[in-house]
């Protein structure tokens, strides 16, 4: 009895050993999921947000990309721009938050693929967007390229892919 | 005491009402309906609820359908199927939370045009009788490759443009609604 005793106390301290590892110590997975979460987070604003509160959120994004990030979207008959470097993303995310009465962005279906280097990683997912009271949205599959400079991941390529070609 | 004993038989008719006359056996039924809706509603009937107007008039905005997942098991899809198309992660088992729902009317290795709002397969018109709204579409010839469908909504009426259409791979086919 008191041997399975500490067996038992045994394994829950190597549970909780484990446990506290993953949080101290997490994998590049689980960092790049938080940092597309905090993404959308930063990406989604509220209409009784101020343009002051607004302004913080869009410099606040263009922390999550690299000095010469891109933003490629092709979506054929819709929108077809390329955003090149942190700034450039900046001021339109401003421009955009600032027209938006509110955006609510979610990712959906977030696959994380790190490289081999552990430098990289490769993320897919489905974006949700939708804007204003309105029921409209838009569901666009993304891929984003993620590096880590620094010891921080930041996002280096956004692009949109083409579900149906 | 007859008035203690009607009392004492109708709890215990109540009991056996609510769990049975083996409690163990009914709670055991229940884990049992519990763990098979868990799986059935998880991973092969897959609840969705329709959001658009480009599947107009079979599916309406904000209906709830059953996506079976077995569907395509036994058999690849056919013309004038209604498929689920999975946005993310193509060629995974895994349950999308965000579907495409269209009809198929392309096979593979047919080419698809678009003349006078009529489809037409490998050039002759394609006979659909659930399109029911006018249609004014005028588009070339677009080739399915050896594993891709042409995908379409059933509503027509909206601008070419704006309907969200085209090849979807194979891998890209969730399974159907049930209805």
């Amino acid at each position: 009895m008191k041997i399975t005793f500490r067996l038992v106390l045994l394994a829950a301290a190597a549970g909780l050993g484990f446990w506290l590892w993953t949080v101290l110590f997490p994998s590049p997975e689980k960092v790049v999921l938080k940092k597309m979460a905090g993404l959308a987070a930063t990406a989604t604003f509220d209409s009784g947000d101020s343009n002051l509160t607004r302004a913080a959120k869009a410099a606040s994004l263009a922390g999550f990309f690299a000095t010469d990030a891109q933003i490629v979207i092709n979506i054929p008959n819709v929108a077809i721009r390329t955003f090149s470097g942190r700034e450039e993303i900046r001021e339109s995310a401003m421009a955009g938050f600032v027209s938006l009465s509110s955006l609510k962005v979610q990712f959906f279906d977030t696959t994380v693929v790190v490289g081999s280097d552990q430098q990289t990683a490769d993320v897919n997912c489905t974006a949700n967007v939708s804007t204003g009271k309105s029921k409209d949205f838009g569901v666009q599959e993304l891929h984003f390229q993620f590096k880590k400079m620094d010891g921080n991941w930041l996002i280096i390529r956004v692009e949109t892919v083409k579900t149906l070609s | 005491m007859p008035a203690t004993t009607d009392h004492s038989t109708l709890a215990h008719r109540l009991r056996v009402l609510a769990i049975g006359r083996r409690p163990r056996a009914t709670l055991a039924r229940i884990l049992v309906l519990v763990v098979v809706c868990f799986i059935t509603f998880r991973f092969v009937l897959l609840p969705v609820r329709i959001e658009g107007i480009s599947m107009l008039p079979t599916f309406h905005d904000g209906q709830i359908h059953l996506v079976n997942r077995l569907a395509f098991l036994f058999h690849e899809p056919q013309r004038g199927d209604i498929v689920a198309i999975r946005f993310s992660r193509p060629g995974t088992f895994s349950v999308p939370s965000e579907m495409l729902m269209k009809r198929i009317i392309g096979l593979p290795g047919e080419t698809v045009t678009f003349h006078a709002g009529r489809a037409c397969i490998n050039g002759k018109p394609l006979d659909e009788p659930y399109v029911k709204l006018p249609c004014d579409w005028e588009h070339g010839p677009i080739v399915c490759g050896p594993d891709q469908y042409y995908v379409v909504g059933d509503n027509r009426s909206m601008p070419f443009e704006l309907h969200m259409q085209g090849r979807a791979g194979r891998d890209r086919i969730v399974g159907q609604p049930l209805l």
